[in-house]
């Protein structure tokens, strides 16, 4: 015993303690005792300990007059611990026995307040004696759960840990209150309830640890703002990736109207909302892993435009400029806020800015590929992006798949034929770049089969339809029915049907609607005129039952581009019957069509198709033109209108003959377009014109798929 | 389940043990064997774990006759709580293996039996159509942790409410279609219990995780300094674990789980290190598609991760020169003495 006593003083030299270097002038100014010069003998010696005079505390102690067992154990053992004799300093501690302590302290300190007003401890001369004795004895609790926590003790670290906050209940039973409390009790009462929880966690007992947390911050223990940050931070996180499932707070006495978190993630985005406010309000320091973890917590669960509003709220000159706007951008379009996202990303790669920065350039370019007006501002952010990237740079061949796809995309609103193919040849050109880099990106892929299938490249779509499926395991939805489209373009009918069954086998009931109006669209083009309406049967039940199902509210699980809708069957039946000649069928579907949405184009021009096939001529031409007013590029009508027009004598030719091109201005791939436009230029005894387009006719018509690819 | 194999039924861990014990032929240690506690055998022990995940991650497991994915499938429809913490154990090297080889169209009706069971108890919990939703708190209403400066008059403000995850659909088949999404709430519920799951298991999933993102070459060839490369890589010959198909409904509960491997409260540097390297090849891969809430909830844990933890506050002492050493010596020696 003795040996480890001396060891542990040679150990010690004044240099390593921790603030031996510090002033003791310092020491002094920070006690409110300084003033306490009349109190009794023992109060003013305490008093004198915490100064740090040694030496005062021992006379008493020999004196035994003012200093106990208690105490004198918990002195010597906050001597050791400061010298870093942490097992000794255990040992010492191990004699304290913090029950009969508090008892003694009990009495004397928290009387029981007699108005409400005065739950405060009274000042005069024995009281603070005995507040100091506390004061020293939670100390020595306090840091004998340190000790046993430096030596892996967790568990029991925590239970010393958690008798300090039982004795400080036991001792204020209204709470601690915010004055006249001695400033090293109020110091390790506020260190032990910080220590507490992680005690817990070290020890694995998470269950405890978050009591424990709520403890502290839902209990009165007077602790400072820098305190209480730290451990609503050290909750929400524990919260966020603690794993584990915790019973919401049981809070009965909550007023009305006020907002109780029901799970753990709701509990740790409030604490992190909590902490930004605190921020704000300048109440503590900035730190920056409050907003990751809120950024990290909100996107989770989809709210980024939540997220928005509060990284908008920070002030400047935390966040470099270009970042914040790169970082909103990501929130704006996570949340579909396409056009913000757009121009917040314009200002960050102006030349001024960072106008190379990869990240942003390749953001800015998916934005613009998903937008015809915006395709051709993408192509350069995209070119910049390829290249801004050395040529293994991890993202060349994202740049490349990007400025593929605002390629592919600005080519559909070229003004000439000949930009038009240059740009389809540059766009195929950087996906198969693209792919070189990076084989097996499923995306990348896809917008490949696309790309081949709209220039009728039949072979290569095919392949990569293919290669889709193979990649995915046949997990993507719209692979299956690229591969089926395609098949059907090179009038492959019966397997397409063999492919969209085994495309229905994969997919779940709700899920199974586009694939099933590609069934029914085969079945149209095979002429199987009583199997396709039983394939539209099967569709309209389908779409009803999710209508009830679902009610009018979109339901947030389903995309809705992957959704059929029911006034897209009743058209297609509509057309379906009236190429049977049930008219009486068809106009029932129109009167269907037409509850669900008065003014639709497509409605409205297969009402013109039937009146057209009933040689209604004007009726037709009416509905076409009324179709056009709905929607102004609906280029059905278009063609519709030119081919009833160019039937009506050579007057009228010039007119056909502009709206057939304007049609084919919007959709090249348009074959009936082409026929018509053929049909007029031979009218007109431009022989050699009508050749060419009766040829581009008849070739599109070898390549048509039942459905657009467009729809994918 | 298509097997007919395994002679009894699994009614309680020590049945599991036993049927195991079978399985395994001689695989399985004697000390295990003889657990007291055959549930947390199962769970915790070395052995057992690095016993049962060969055989998942061997050649030709997860097939309809596989004994194992019959025994997994018994001992979570046995109802016993902590057998069921024993088979989720395994959902990282079930679900890694299971969604690398699918891709591959292989028959694998023992691992889809697996987890079509354990979808289907994450259904059951859920309750039928119903999402896990989360009210997002408006700070104008008070909460427990703070006050609102004015007290709202009648109504609160309202709370946004957002979809953490979708209502889960009955799925008696595995539907190519509908693999993400049951894998990820297989994963889900592998979520709730991770306080629970042993260490070995999360680094499975992290390992598991790389290997989906598919990015780990482009990790690698970068010229800034990286982690050391996992041992995965050390184990030339072994099957090769491919990137998977990631949409949101696979990548989100993905992300949660690596999150907590990495700023969860555990103490294993060793999970740390393989969490962080999981979390960066997932922010690459969302960086390849440009799917930002992707990107973002990847980059704040790559950005988390390299952030240094605040400390607990140490002590602190009043200050003052310590005088008379000699004197305080004795002090000690006397109260010593009359003590000890």
């Amino acid at each position: 015993m003795a040996a480890e006593w001396d060891s542990g003083s040679e150990a010690a030299p004044a240099g390593d303690w921790p603030s031996a270097a510090a002033s003791p002038v310092k020491g002094n100014a920070a006690l409110p005792e300084g003033s306490d010069a009349g109190a009794s003998a023992s109060g003013s010696s305490e008093a004198k300990v915490d100064d740090g005079n040694i030496q005062e505390a021992e006379s008493s102690l020999r004196e035994g007059l003012s200093l106990n067992y208690e105490e004198a154990r918990a002195l010597l053992g906050r001597l050791e611990y400061q010298r870093g004799n942490v097992e000794a300093a255990l040992r010492v501690f191990d004699g304290i026995d913090l029950q009969a302590a508090i008892q003694r302290f009990q009495p004397s300190l928290s009387e029981k307040p007699l108005s409400k007003r005065s739950n405060k401890l009274r000042s005069d001369s024995s009281n603070s004696g005995s507040q100091h004795a506390a004061s020293l004895v939670l100390e020595a609790i306090y840091l004998k759960s340190m000790s046993l926590q430096k030596l892996g003790k967790a568990m029991e670290a925590a239970k010393q840990c958690k008798s300090i906050l039982d004795a400080v209940e036991s001792i204020f039973q209204c709470g601690i209150p915010g004055v006249m409390v001695e400033q090293k009790l109020q110091e390790t009462v506020s260190r032990s309830v910080e220590l507490l929880p992680e005690l817990w966690k070290q020890a694995g007992a998470y269950q405890e640890a978050l009591a424990s947390y709520r403890r502290a911050l839902l209990s009165q223990w007077n602790l400072d703002d820098e305190c209480c940050t730290r451990i609503q931070k050290r909750f929400a996180v524990f919260l966020l990736y603690g794993g584990v499932e915790a019973s919401p707070p049981s809070l009965a006495s909550q007023t009305e109207g006020s907002f109780v978190p029901r799970n753990n993630l709701e509990e740790a985005i409030l604490l992190l909302m909590i902490l930004l406010k605190k921020w704000f309000l300048g109440k503590t320091h900035w730190d920056p892993s409050v907003m990751e973890h809120l950024t990290f917590a909100l996107s989770l669960c989809g709210q980024t435009s939540v997220l928005a509003k509060h990284l908008e709220e920070v002030l400047p000159g935390i966040y470099p400029r270009t970042e914040r706007w790169y970082t909103l951008a990501l929130c704006y379009f996570a949340a579909s806020h396409n056009e913000a996202a757009r121009n917040l990303l314009k200002k960050s790669l102006n030349k001024n800015e960072s106008p190379n920065d990869i990240m942003a350039l390749l953001l800015a370019a998916k934005i613009c590929s998903s937008s015809y007006l915006f395709a051709s501002e993408g192509v350069d952010y995209a070119r910049k992006a390829v290249n801004a990237e050395s040529s293994d740079g991890h993202l060349k061949s994202a740049a490349l798949h990007l400025l593929g796809n605002c390629l592919a995309k600005k080519s559909k609103v070229a003004s000439s034929d000949h930009q038009r193919s240059l740009l389809q040849t540059e766009a195929l050109k950087s996906l198969n770049e693209a792919i070189s880099l990076d084989h097996h990106n499923p995306e990348l892929i896809f917008d490949m089969g696309i790309e081949y299938a709209e220039q009728r490249n039949l072979h290569a779509a095919l392949k990569c339809a293919k290669e889709l499926i193979d990649a995915t395991g046949g997990s993507i939805s719209k692979g299956w029915r690229l591969l089926s489209l395609v098949l059907s373009a090179q009038q492959r009918y019966s397997e397409a049907e063999v492919v969209t069954d085994a495309a229905l086998d994969e997919t779940a009931k709700w899920e199974q609607g586009p694939l099933l109006r590609i069934r029914a669209k085969l079945k149209v083009v095979q002429s199987l005129p009583m199997e396709a309406i039983e394939a539209y049967r099967a569709l309209l039940a389908l779409v009803q039952a999710q209508r009830k199902a679902y009610g009018s509210t979109k339901n947030g699980a389903e995309e809705d581009g992957e959704k059929v809708s029911e006034l897209e069957v009743w058209q297609g039946l509509a057309n379906l019957y009236s190429s049977l000649s049930y008219w009486r069928d068809a106009e029932i579907c129109l009167q269907k069509a037409k509850a669900l949405k008065t003014y639709s184009a497509t409605t409205l021009h297969a009402e013109g198709n039937i009146h057209e096939v009933r040689e209604k001529i004007q009726d037709a031409l009416a509905a076409y033109f009324n179709a056009l007013s709905t929607e102004v590029e609906h280029v059905p009508s278009k063609v519709s209108i030119g081919a009833l027009l160019s039937k009506k004598g050579p007057k009228y030719l010039p007119v056909a003959r502009c709206f057939l091109s304007d049609a084919l201005r919007l959709e090249p791939t348009n074959r009936m377009a082409w026929f018509y436009l053929g049909k007029v230029h031979k009218y007109d005894g431009r022989l050699a014109d009508a050749a060419d387009c009766f040829q581009a006719a008849s070739m599109l018509e070898d390549t048509d798929p039942v459905e657009s690819f467009r729809s994918l | 389940m298509p097997n007919d194999a395994l002679p009894q039924p699994i009614h309680s861990a020590k049945d599991a043990l036993d049927a195991l014990a079978c399985i395994l032929g001689g695989a399985l240690p004697g000390a295990v064997a003889a657990a007291e506690d055959p549930a947390a055998a199962l769970l915790n022990d070395p052995d057992v774990a690095s016993a049962v995940t060969g055989r998942l991650r061997g050649a030709g497991s997860g097939a309809g006759n596989d004994g194992l994915c019959r025994w997994l499938y018994d001992a979570f429809r046995a109802n016993v709580p902590e057998l069921q913490l024993a088979v989720l154990r395994f959902v990282p090297t079930l679900a890694g293996v299971y969604m690398c080889r699918a891709v591959s169209r292989k028959p694998l009706a023992g691992f889809e039996a697996v987890l079509l069971a354990l979808y289907a108890h994450a259904a059951a919990q859920r309750g039928a159509g119903q999402a896990e939703t989360v009210s997002l708190p408006n700070l104008a209403n008070p909460s427990p942790y703070h006050d609102a400066k004015v007290p709202p008059k009648g109504k609160p403000a309202d709370l946004d409410v957002a979809v953490l995850s979708p209502p889960l659909e009955p799925h008696g088949t595995m539907r190519a279609t509908r693999r993400a999404r049951i894998v990820g709430a297989v994963l889900e519920l592998y979520h709730g219990k991770l306080a629970h799951m042993p260490l070995s298991s999360k680094m499975d999933f992290c390992e598991f995780c790389v290997a989906w993102a598919g990015t780990q070459s482009k990790l690698d060839s970068a010229d800034k300094p990286r982690l050391p490369p996992s041992q995965d890589a050390a184990a030339a010959g072994a099957e090769k674990w491919r990137r998977v198909p990631l949409p949101w409904e696979l990548f989100q509960p993905v992300v949660r789980i690596v999150a907590h491997c990495l700023l969860g409260p555990t103490r294993s540097d060793e999970l740390k290190a393989q969490a962080a390297r999981a979390a960066e090849c997932l922010y690459w891969r969302a960086a390849e598609t440009v799917d930002a809430p992707a990107l973002l909830a990847t980059r704040s844990l790559v950005r988390l991760s390299q952030m240094v933890e605040e400390p607990i506050p140490e002590p602190s002492f009043p200050s003052g020169a310590i005088e008379n050493m000699a004197e305080l010596e004795a002090m000690k020696a006397n109260i010593l003495s009359t003590k000890n």
